[in-house]
């Protein structure tokens, strides 16, 4: 276990009791849950059977206070999941907290995979090579509000639809739940404690949560889905072209901008009286695949010389001679080890009957 | 290296030490290091046995035996009936007559006297026995003393008589002394009926008193032989020619010659000066011994013995032709091979020798000889030895010796080809199953034959056996014929050993024929015989003709050529054609009908594949020749069109099913190509910009080739199914209204060099690197490696014909066995072309069959833990390539020693990273597991083709075991084929709900008259990829599934090495508090050193919970993602 990981347990442990202190009976139950581990409690969840596999199932999440490496404001109101199922969405999630403490304090689920995406930045800025986007960001003017919403716009526009209606998430993965504020997390967590008393676990699925309507319902997976899949993976043409099209206006708007301010850097010296060292001739930063064929015709004509100069000197022929022997030698040796490793396996050099 | 020049002068003349080195090297006898020499010494020391160990004893039973037998009374001249009655009523022994026995009237005198002379014959003395033969003898000779015998009893069988009775006095009384402490019975010496021995099995030593009865028979035979003294018959008399037995049957004489009779008879007082010309070899040459070992196991695993039933050309035959050719074999007197060459170079020269004598056709004398042999060929293969007037060839079959010879050409060819592994097909390998063999086995019932009456000696069955090996070889194999077979091959049982007290059993046993094809004439359904002329040699010729083939022959005059007699058959694939033949032509001159059971051609009907399946393959060919031009004829295209290359297993004969040109039907591969363009600088500097700009080539195809061809072409450009924007985003399928579809992905060659550049930047982070690899590996296989490996394979279809339906098998039986998710379709393509390219020890198959079985015992016998494949797809590998791509491996092995990046390596000529067609965005394709099981089924598909031989029912080799899976996941075939056809304007809300997809009318979709949208992948293939990409690849479960549409039923099994473990945040799969029970398990595991996959660093105590994998849940959620498509889901264990 990391030295981090620990800090947050003895975090989390005294806040725990401050608030469970109210009833020495939900404490003690709470230890047995709460306390499980790593200031994680147990959620078991009932999983209606299905026809294909019809047996009653409990499946374990792993419940705790949200305490991020990196703290954000919401912090207080979330709670940290693990061991989600495959097939969560936030509507699942929704209506899990739902039928624990009531509609009404579910906010948003964020998963594992969406954070990670959320790092990721924009298919364009992404596009861009390493040193432009450094001096885009560095140097690159600073734009109004519109302009960067107008901005975000066409670079949502350029991202290639995806071809799944509904992800499924990596088995075993994490959620953070935002809940409507901090009670609701003593809430869920004394809720949790309850269910493991009275033997009521919650179930999975798609009950209370929807019906609110405000969100999109989710869609199945199964036939429906595989169905979605082909459909969703052969776009409208029209679309798919504005989106490549968008994209490329972007990325050509960017790579200018960028070649624009490598130019004027070259001629500028800044604050400090240092002229930044960029890439590229006087008139136009070079193709780095220009350069790179350059180096290859020179490495070219390097080689052709040495070779015009093989087998001329008498210490050549010496040397490539006594070079033939010792690979000889060691095509030998290189046999003998073969034949070592041979002889260590079985059968080897037992005929087949 | 050369540090000081100048000191290094004055030293010129002292060797350095590399020379020394060499010199020492050529001084041990080694100067050509070929591993071959070495592996061969190494197989010298490991096979030869211990005859201390397994001979204990011997020695003092043969003194004793000789003692019993010195000490049997003399009695004189009996009436030869009289006696064998005597014998049989006082100890119970019938005399294993020859056959035809002697009639009680006849009035041959028997006598008996001790031998005057002892001597212990063969391997034994020699010491050339080897571990893996089956009971090993050691031979005693008794030589019959001179009183005993008559000058003339070499006529009319009298000796053999004698003889016979002689070892039957002999079998009485050692019975009598040993018959306690083992087993007597008669057998035919070297399966020859003339010459009975008998044989001795001694119990093994008593080891324990509590089971007395079971005690084990000792590992050695002693047989006894009796033997005609040295020079005692005339030689003269005793010639080929010479016919020997008059008297058949009362009255009856007959003059015919009696070359079998004779040899054996000569045989018979030849054991001594053989023994001398034997030892004198070994005195003479060191290697001499040695090689005949190496013979022997070369024989051995091609199945020849000296046995008439094996050949009758073993060991003995093997060591004799070596020893004369060392004597001075040669006309002029000399010796054909130095004696002082080392035991390889010996083995190799008899090779060479068996390899261009043909003493089938030719007779081959060893010293001079008076006679003139060649008169005599037609009765045998002859190997004359001169000196003692003797063809020690007389037990072989022409078809033995052209199978020797056929043997030996193979196996020099082999050991000409210098980089090959040339010592596991020469002496490891097992060359005489069937299967392997011949291309169409038959069986034919010899009871049921007519019977063939002769003198033949070697009896009925050989007698029939000869006759249709005859008849077959003018049939298919004569130059006349045009050699549709290469080799024709005559099976025949051994006689087995008998009861003393019995007579020998008549054999009963089938004969079974092998033919091996010739590739390039064997397809071919006319055959043109002789020309009708009008001259008397031609009308003679056709006469003759006529006469063999009767009424199947026709007169029929070709273009541009004479009239000629013809023969038509009527069957198309070559086995069939085959089958025809032979039935026919046994049937017209034996009469056999019903008792010919053909074997060998049930695979390809498995797959009912046709020869004009090559018609479809090459249709399908021409097909994307026209979308290549059509695409070349567009003339709007920014940049030119460099090349189209197809990438798909259908256009190169290599698909499993044939490719489905019928555009109605739902559901078909599309048949995918890359697309090239010249040279451009204006790519931009991006892979994500790149990859845009690639969907934009492909909007523009689509939407020029809808104009060009207007109602002819429909296109869709599709998204991958990738997750990262610098993967390859999209295809475009192209479908033809009256065609094939086609799936068109763009090459751009800045793509590699961005991904080079990447890969090799030191700067950026090792996991970008690393990605970036993945990349530039995923990029290479679609671009570079695979088109060249699709025009590679359609070079060889053509160049082996039955490499295309040996690869369908094969891939079926991965289908079959739900492997081909795991294996890539170039892996198992270059498996089959692994036995076309180095077929060794035979040749490239003629035959899906034989194609398909030694595929299989390629796998069961390829230790890929340590062994490359290593094809030589240009020829031209130098044993340096090759060296390089084994220290390639070793090299992985080293970093990866539990082999979770790379399992199989596989590499070509072109391709020789090896790991191209084996690992897929790196992973291993397939994992060890499935590689695993990939062997250890080929292991128990070889071994049920071997033990069942050719009467197995290839169906059961497909039969998937399904036992072994944990959970089986039964998908619904009647959803499935719902979710096959789908229409782009259906929104989301009307797929979510299946009612409002109805139109109004029930009889009419909503989407009349829309074309449906083509088809990504199966549905079938999408789930189990998304379930594999959840759950597989170091995940709790690992799924098996055949490709195709076909197989419905997910079979997977649950990671072993994920156990209890103590909780964590980050869990690599659905985990559940774990109940005690599964604690300990797992706790246990650990403590037997088994591999868990958790940190060490983990443990702290007891205070961390333990959580274990939830398998109902993981199901559960198996379940809900397949929903109605997952039928069932079958747990192992519970019903």
């Amino acid at each position: 276990m990391s030295a981090p990981d620990k800090d947050r347990e003895s975090r989390g442990g005294p806040k725990f009791l401050d608030a469970s202190r109210s009833s020495f009976e939900i404490w003690k139950l709470a230890f047995e849950t709460l306390f499980w581990s790593r200031g994680f409690s147990v959620l078991p969840v009932s999983i209606p059977p299905l026809p294909s596999f019809p047996r009653k199932v409990v499946h374990h999440l792993y419940v705790r206070r949200s305490t991020p490496k990196i703290p954000t404001e919401t912090d207080a109101r979330s709670l940290f999941v693990t061991n989600v199922p495959v097939d969560s969405t936030e509507a699942h999630l929704r209506s899990l907290v739902t039928s624990l403490v009531g509609s009404g304090r579910f906010e948003s689920a964020t998963f594992e995979d969406e954070r990670k995406d959320a790092n990721n930045p924009s298919p364009v800025a992404a596009a861009q090579p390493a040193s432009a986007a450094i001096l885009l960001r560095v140097h690159g003017r600073k734009r109004k509000r519109e302009e960067e919403e107008e901005e975000r716009e066409k670079e949502t526009l350029a991202r290639i639809p995806n071809t799944w209606t509904r992800p499924l998430r990596r088995s075993g993965g994490t959620a953070v739940v935002l809940l409507a504020d901090e009670k609701s997390v003593e809430q869920v967590l004394k809720a949790i404690a309850k269910a493991h008393k009275t033997k009521k676990y919650p179930t999975w699925g798609l009950t209370g949560g929807s019906a609110t309507g405000k969100v999109p319902p989710v869609p199945p997976l199964g036939p429906a889905w595989l169905r979605a899949h082909n459909r969703l993976s052969y776009p409208d043409r029209a679309a798919l072209q504005a989106s490549v099209d968008a994209f490329s206006a972007l990325f050509a708007d960017r790579e200018r901008e960028a070649a624009e301010i490598a130019k004027r850097l070259r001629n500028e010296p800044d604050e400090d009286g240092f002229v930044t060292v960029t890439r590229g001739a006087r008139t136009a930063p070079a193709s780095q695949s220009e350069a790179e064929e350059a180096r290859r015709r020179m490495l070219e004509k390097e080689r052709k010389r040495k070779e015009e100069l093989a087998n001329f000197y008498r210490f050549q022929l010496r040397e490539r001679r006594k070079e033939e022997q010792a690979e000889l030698l060691k095509r030998f040796e290189d046999d003998r080890k073969k034949l070592e490793t041979m002889r260590s396996k079985k059968g080897k050099f037992v005929p087949e009957t | 290296m050369n540090s000081n020049p100048a000191k290094r002068r004055k030293l010129d003349h002292a060797q350095d030490d590399a020379e020394v080195a060499l010199a020492a090297a050529a001084s041990a006898g080694i100067s050509r290091s070929t591993t071959f020499i070495l592996e061969a010494e190494e197989l010298l020391d490991s096979v030869c046995p211990d005859y201390d160990a397994a001979f204990a004893g011997a020695d003092d039973l043969l003194h004793r035996i000789k003692g019993f037998i010195e000490g049997i009374e003399a009695h004189d001249q009996l009436q030869i009936a009289e006696a064998a009655a005597k014998l049989e009523k006082k100890h119970k022994i019938k005399v294993p007559f020859p056959d035809p026995r002697p009639d009680g009237t006849s009035n041959y005198k028997v006598a008996f006297a001790a031998p005057s002379k002892f001597n212990v014959v063969g391997s034994y003395v020699f010491k050339t026995m080897v571990k893996t033969q089956t009971n090993p003898a050691i031979d005693m000779v008794v030589v019959i003393p001179e009183t005993v015998l008559q000058e003339k009893d070499y006529l009319d069988m009298r000796y053999f008589y004698k003889r016979a009775y002689y070892l039957a006095v002999i079998a009485a009384v050692l019975k009598r002394e040993l018959g306690t402490e083992g087993q007597f019975s008669y057998e035919y010496l070297h399966g020859n009926p003339l010459c009975p021995v008998l044989v001795f099995q001694p119990n093994g030593p008593a080891t324990s008193t509590t089971e007395s009865k079971s005690r084990k028979s000792q590992d050695f035979r002693i047989r006894i032989l009796p033997s005609a003294p040295e020079g005692f018959f005339p030689a003269a008399k005793l010639h080929l020619g010479a016919s020997l037995i008059r008297k058949v049957r009362e009255g009856e004489s007959l003059s015919e010659a009696t070359p079998f009779y004779n040899s054996t008879i000569t045989a018979e007082s030849t054991f001594f000066p053989y023994l001398k010309v034997l030892r004198q070899a070994e005195k003479k040459s060191k290697g001499f011994r040695k090689a005949c070992v190496l013979g022997r196991i070369w024989l051995q695993q091609r199945g020849f013995r000296s046995d008439v039933a094996h050949g009758g050309f073993g060991q003995f035959e093997w060591a004799l032709v070596l020893a004369l050719l060392l004597q001075g074999g040669d006309k002029k007197g000399q010796a054909a091979l130095s004696a002082s060459l080392s035991s390889t170079q010996l083995f190799k020269a008899m090779i060479q020798f068996l390899s261009v004598t043909n003493f089938s056709e030719k007779a081959y004398i060893f010293g001079s000889a008076k006679t003139d042999l060649d008169s005599h060929i037609e009765s045998g293969p002859i190997l004359y030895d001169a000196a003692r007037q003797l063809n020690f060839a007389f037990k072989m079959g022409f078809w033995s010796a052209a199978l020797l010879h056929q043997h030996a050409k193979w196996t020099r060819s082999l050991l000409a080809d210098n980089a090959d592994d040339q010592f596991t097909p020469t002496f490891i390998l097992k060359a005489d199953v069937p299967s392997h063999s011949f291309d169409l086995i038959a069986h034919l019932d010899p009871k049921k034959a007519s019977d063939q009456a002769g003198l033949d000696s070697r009896g009925p069955v050989w007698r029939l056996g000869s006759r249709v090996y005859r008849i077959l070889k003018t049939a298919l194999a004569d130059n006349d014929m045009g050699e549709r077979a290469r080799v024709i091959h005559v099976k025949m049982s051994a006689y087995a050993p008998w009861a003393i007290t019995d007579i020998p059993k008549r054999e009963t046993a089938l004969l079974e024929i092998g033919i091996l094809f010739d590739p390039l004439r064997m397809a071919r359904t006319v055959d043109r015989g002789p020309v009708a002329g009008p001259s008397a040699e031609q009308q003679q010729e056709c006469a003759r003709f006529r006469k063999f083939w009767g009424e199947k022959a026709e007169l029929r005059r070709f273009e541009g050529d004479d009239a000629r007699e013809t023969l038509v058959w009527s069957s198309t694939t070559p086995f069939a054609l085959c089958e025809e033949i032979v039935r026919y032509i046994l049937g017209r001159h034996l009469k056999v009908g019903k008792e010919l059971t053909v074997y060998g051609g049930r695979l390809p009907a498995l797959l009912s594949l046709k020869p004009a399946d090559t018609a479809v393959f090459n249709v399908t060919r021409k097909a994307f020749d026209v979308f290549e031009r059509d695409i070349r004829d567009l003339d709007d295209l920014p940049l030119r069109v460099r090349q189209i290359a197809p990438v798909c297993p259908e256009l190169r004969h290599a698909s499993v099913s044939l490719p489905e040109l019928d555009p109605t039907k739902s559901w078909r591969r599309p048949l995918e190509c890359v697309i090239s363009f010249e040279a451009s600088g204006k790519w931009p500097e991006s892979l994500i910009a790149i990859q845009r700009t690639k969907i934009a080539f492909l909007i523009m195809i689509g939407s020029l080739l809808e104009k060009s061809k207007p109602g002819d072409v429909r296109t869709h450009v599709g998204l991958e199914d990738s997750a990262y924007d610098d993967e390859n985003l999209a295809f475009l399928d192209v479908l033809y209204e009256n065609g094939p579809a086609f799936r068109l992905r763009v090459h751009s060659d800045l793509e590699e060099s961005l991904l080079q550049r990447q890969s090799k930047n030191k700067m950026s982070e090792q996991w970008k690197r690393q990605r970036a690899a993945t990349l530039l590996a995923t990029f290479k296989r679609l671009y570079v490696n695979l088109p060249l490996h699709n025009q590679y394979m359609t070079t060889c279809a053509t160049r082996f014909p039955v490499l295309s339906p040996t690869i369908r098998l094969v891939k079926h039986w991965f289908n079959a066995h739900k492997l081909s998710c795991h294996f890539t379709d170039e892996f198992i393509e270059l498996v089959v072309l692994r036995v076309f390219l180095s077929p060794h020890p035979w040749e490239a198959p003629t035959s899906p069959s034989t194609g398909f079985t030694r595929v299989l015992a390629f796998l069961a016998h390829w230790d890929w833990r340590s062994d490359p494949l290593i094809l030589d797809t240009s020829g031209e590998m130098t044993a340096v390539d090759r060296s390089a791509i084994t220290t390639r491996l070793d090299a992985w092995r080293k970093i990866d020693p539990h082999m979770n990046h790379t399992v199989l390596f596989v590499a070509t000529a072109q391709e020789s990273s090896g790991t191209a067609w084996t690992t897929l965005d790196g992973h291993p394709k397939p994992p060890k597991v499935a590689a695993a099981r990939m062997t250890s089924l080929a292991k128990t598909a070889s071994r049920l083709i071997k033990d069942q031989g050719v009467g197995l029912d290839v169906r059961t080799l497909f039969v998937p075991s399904l036992k072994e899976y944990d959970v089986l996941i039964h998908l619904n075939k009647k959803v499935l084929k719902s979710t096959l056809t789908t229409y782009p304007d259906e929104s989301a809300d009307t797929a979510s709900d299946p009612d409002a997809q109805q139109s109004k009318f029930k009889n009419l979709s909503i989407h009349a008259g829309q074309p449906p949208l083509p088809l990504v992948q199966h549905p079938a293939d999408a789930l189990f990829k998304r379930l594999d990409a959840v759950y597989s690849s170091g995940g709790p479960l690992l799924f098996f599934r055949g490709s195709g549409s076909e197989d419905t039923t997910i079979g997977a099994v649950w990671n072993p090495r994920m156990l209890a473990r103590t909780f964590r945040v980050s869990l690599p799969t659905a985990y559940k508090p774990a109940s005690a029970a599964s604690i300990e398990a797992g706790k246990k595991r650990k403590a037997s050193g088994g591999e868990v996959e958790e940190e060490s660093g983990d443990e702290e105590g007891g205070e961390e919970e333990m959580v274990e994998v939830d398998r109902e849940a993981i199901l559960a959620e198996i379940a809900r993602i397949g929903g109605e498509v997952i039928e069932k889901i079958e747990v192992k264990g519970s019903s």
